[in-house]
């Protein structure tokens, strides 16, 4: 059926997959790697719990082909995992209950460590458009904006 | 049917070879934002499908007195360029971050309404399309390009490659109204600069309220001029009801967004702020 | 605070009063919890189900000729296939009859858009997709509607199968809760006012769709994995509808990625489980997200319809409500939500005299069922809007209204239950505090001790 090999550098680490043709790069992160942190809410780009960092972008890996992303660099939350402990933004998110059933969370927290990457220092309105593209039917977002200010913050910096 | 095979063309003659050897059989992606979805629900079935994303269609050019835009520049990027302010706000106000790092500027055009935002402002500029076949390029107006829902002139060997527009085109007004503040289809959308009015979301595509430019045109932008141009728009429009709004509400709203964007404009045009 | 924790010693508390970190937090934050869907098993097979793509028919035939056809097809279950195929899932606790199917027989109605006809497992989700789409269903297409009133009207078509399409409560067609006698209230009152109350079906659109996998143990038992937020409940039905021992069945949840009362249906558990027995292999049965918001079940919509008398001093002297709730084609917990709306549609407030009918009725819409306070939260709305609404003709404010009709301790609730630790008189004068409004001395003087005399006016 026309398989092809391909190459994704995950967390550092180079892979190599035998992927089907159009394969989602959401079905191969999840089926072939085991990395179910990328979650399955809709396949249609409209929840956002299926979000992960492309060479440090943002994007639905429910859209993606895999093979549009071949040598590229893929992040997960299995990739911004410490063995040492939460990392600062899940430390925040801990803190000030930024989830409750957790389903969201993976994709808030893969946003919330890009926009911090290119803003160091959002304003209010800027984490809320930042997280314009993915649901939460839980918290009602509030807990979750707190969290990355707070993130924010304690990364040194005072949020305006 | 499972996918046979997925094609990365890595140039534009490569893409055109591809479509004269597939002919209609073969789905071209483009951000995938559109199709994907409804291959992932197996709505859509393709066997032969084409992605464009090495194809080398994501250029920005400037040239004297135009912007040229590669049909698979992401919405994102077009955000970031500040030599067209309208359609850098036009882009910001689509979907939300990661969609907008994957969606193109070429495939809004072909998105059905309620979307194409962009392709309304694209609409408002006066864009011209550069499409290349088999046979050659060819150019002509966004304004001719669409002949129904879901319908454009393009052959099934052709490629849209990339939009030109207007640099100095300022001031302009773009207006999304949308049930919810961000990352929502569109009620209507309004784009408006040189004396051209483009509505989106409220005919079968995105289209010019003509006879609405037609009052711009004979008065001054005052305010009875802004409001006849407004009603001439809600009346001129051919808004269909979906999940999102029915089509009487959308009429009402082209009334109030074409007033709105146009004292905007007024208000940019007198050199204050808005 | 109590008197009786006055007299206890002061201990320290190690949990009250802190900001604990749930024990699910770490999971959560590093995207490492399990969830239903994230698990796959060695040979799992994928279930799909042949939908009715009409509201309401007889259904003549299944071909799946074609369906078969679908490389990775490997079987079909069909209403032969179910043991006990007529269920509800109220019947754990008594309610009656069963109504619904778990996949509709030849020859039978289907009710509602998207009602289940025939399961198909497959090697892969695409295949399955595929086969269920290449189904061919014979329907001969009946008369539907959508509209409570229009469904309790004469000539409505029938969705129930015996015949009116209301739930049937001890032979009676709606809940009934009967309190001294309105027409008297009604008679005695300085004003009639009523209201109109509706409410729109809400989808829970949980990010998470509802799912199961069950996986054959090799001692002849299952275990199910299931995000349900019913662990017992599920297991118990899916032990009824397959007719076996509830000790060969183990299920495996409580990681829900959210829930709101959208995932209590028990309605993927049973067929995964039955085609795992088939097939003798892991059955997974996820929703896509389209039919998690069109198939599964939603809150009801609701038409409450309120007639009160009131005296010109603002206490409610006779109240009469009429709540419609909608389950759609089959009851599900509607029935149950009724119960719950019929106790509390008079509201806290001390009323005389009350009648409430509660009716749960059929349409052919998707079935509704449990969410956040199902029965109550809307009655909740319309009780409220309709306070304000009298406050408005009588002259008063808001605060005045409810704290004269407020209910106090030893006050005997329509329902005949007697009001014990009451404390909404207390309540809504601490909120009043909060925004700086100042009540008359006269209310805030009111306590939920015990009145001392029979209410003024009353009519029994």
């Amino acid at each position: 059926m026309g398989s092809v090999v391909i190459n994704l550098n995950l967390a550092g680490r180079e892979v190599e997959l035998l992927v089907k043709p159009l394969a989602t790069l959401q079905s191969v992160l999840r089926n072939q790697l085991g990395l179910t942190s990328v979650k399955e809410g809709c396949r249609q780009g409209g929840c956002g719990s299926c979000t992960v960092l492309i060479d440090g972008e943002p994007m639905m890996s429910c859209l993606l082909p895999v093979q549009d992303v071949a040598g590229r660099t893929v992040t997960t939350m299995e990739g911004l995992n410490s063995p040492e402990g939460p990392t600062p933004i899940q430390q925040a998110f801990l803190d000030h209950h930024g989830y409750q059933c957790g389903y969201c969370t993976p994709g808030m927290e893969i946003v919330t460590t890009a926009l911090l990457e290119h803003n160091p220092q959002p304003t209010r309105d800027q984490i809320v458009e930042a997280l314009a593209g993915n649901v939460c039917r839980c918290t009602g977002y509030q807990p979750i904006v707190a969290s990355i200010a707070a993130a924010a913050a304690s990364a040194g910096e005072e949020v305006r | 049917m499972t996918v046979a095979n997925y094609f990365q063309p890595e140039s534009v003659p490569e893409a055109i070879g591809l479509l004269a050897d597939h002919g209609p059989e073969l789905l071209v992606i483009a951000g995938g934002t559109i199709a994907m979805p409804l291959i992932n629900e197996g709505i859509s079935l393709p066997s032969q499908v084409m992605g464009l994303r090495r194809a080398g269609l994501d250029g920005i050019n400037l040239d004297g007195y135009t912007m040229r835009i590669g049909a698979m520049v992401t919405l994102t990027r077009l955000g970031e360029q500040y030599h067209v302010p309208l359609l850098a706000t036009d882009a910001g106000r689509i979907a939300g971050w990661s969609i907008r790092n994957m969606a193109t500027v070429g495939g809004n055009i072909f998105a059905p309404p309620p979307a194409g935002d962009l392709a309304t402002a694209l609409l408002a500029l006066d864009a011209r399309l550069t499409i290349s076949g088999a046979h050659g390029e060819r150019e002509l107006a966004l304004a001719d390009f669409w002949t129904g829902f879901m319908t454009t002139s393009l052959e099934p060997d052709e490629l849209l490659t990339s939009i030109s527009v207007p640099l100095d085109v300022e001031p302009s007004a773009f207006i999304k109204f949308g049930r919810k503040q961000a990352n929502t289809p569109s009620v209507v959308t309004v784009a408006v600069t040189a004396g051209r009015i483009a509505l989106g979301a409220v005919g079968p595509h995105p289209i010019r309220a003509r006879q609405a430019e037609t009052v711009l045109a004979a008065g001054l932008l005052d305010r009875a001029t802004i409001a006849t141009a407004a009603d001439a728009a809600a009346a001129e429009c051919d808004p269909a009801t979906d999940a999102i709004a029915t089509d009487w509400y959308r009429r009402r709203m082209v009334r109030v967004m074409v007033e709105r964007a146009l004292t905007e404009l007024a208000a940019k045009s007198k050199g204050k702020e808005a | 605070m109590s008197e009786h924790s006055a007299d206890q010693p002061v201990t320290p508390l190690n949990v009250v009063g802190r900001s604990l970190e749930r024990n699910d937090g770490l999971g959560h934050v590093t995207g490492r919890d399990i969830y239903t869907a994230d698990r796959t098993f060695p040979g799992m097979l994928h279930l799909k189900l042949v939908r009715s793509p009409v509201h309401h028919a007889r259904l003549r035939g299944i071909d799946l000729r074609e369906s078969e056809k679908v490389p990775g097809y490997v079987a079909a279950l069909t209403a032969g296939d179910v043991p006990h195929n007529l269920y509800t899932i109220l019947g754990l606790i008594g309610v009656e009859p069963e109504e619904e199917w778990v996949l509709t027989p030849i020859g039978e109605r289907v009710r509602f858009k998207g009602e289940g006809v025939a399961a198909i497992v497959a090697e892969t989700e695409a295949a399955a997709l595929e086969a269920v789409a290449r189904a061919r269903l014979d329907l001969e297409e009946l008369p539907a509607v959508f509209d409570m009133d229009e469904a309790l009207a004469p000539g409505a078509p029938v969705v129930t199968h015996w015949g009116n399409n209301t739930f049937m409560y001890e032979g009676h067609e709606c809940r009934r809760v009967r309190f001294g006698d309105v027409e008297a209230g009604f008679a005695s009152a300085d004003h009639i006012i009523e209201g109109e109350y509706r409410a729109s079906p809400i989808e829970h659109a949980p990010v998470e769709t509802t799912g199961c996998i069950a996986v054959p143990d090799p001692n002849g038992r299952f275990t199910v994995y299931t995000n349900t937020q019913a662990l017992y409940f599920s297991l118990d039905n899916t032990s009824i509808i397959l007719q076996v021992p509830g000790n060969r069945l183990r299920f495996i949840g409580g990681m829900v990625g959210g829930g709101f009362g959208g995932k209590v249906d028990v309605i993927v558990e049973p067929l995964a489980t039955l085609a795992a027995m088939k097939t003798g292999r892991p059955v997974r049965f996820v929703y896509s997200r389209a039919e998690e918001m069109q198939i599964s079940s939603t809150r009801s919509p609701e038409i409450i319809r309120i007639k009160d008398g009131v005296m010109a001093d603002g206490r409610i002297v006779a109240r009469k409500v009429v709540g419609l709730m909608d389950c759609g084609a089959y009851s599900r917990q509607t029935p149950y939500a009724v119960t719950k709306f019929a106790a509390n549609a008079a509201g806290p407030y001390n009323i005389a005299n009350v009648w409430i009918d509660g009716y749960c009725v059929y349409t052919n819409r998707t079935p509704t069922s449990a969410m956040r306070g199902f029965g109550v939260t809307m009655g909740s709305f319309a009780l409220e809007v309709q306070m304000d609404k009298i406050a408005e003709r009588v002259g008063l404010d808001p605060w005045t209204i409810r704290l004269r009709n407020a209910y106090r301790n030893g006050d005997i609730k329509p329902h005949r239950k007697v009001v014990e630790d009451a404390t909404l008189i207390e309540t809504i004068q601490a909120a009043a505090k909060l925004v700086g409004v100042e009540l008359a001395p006269e209310l805030q003087a009111m306590t939920s001790a015990p009145r001392q005399a029979e209410p003024e006016g009353a009519v029994r």
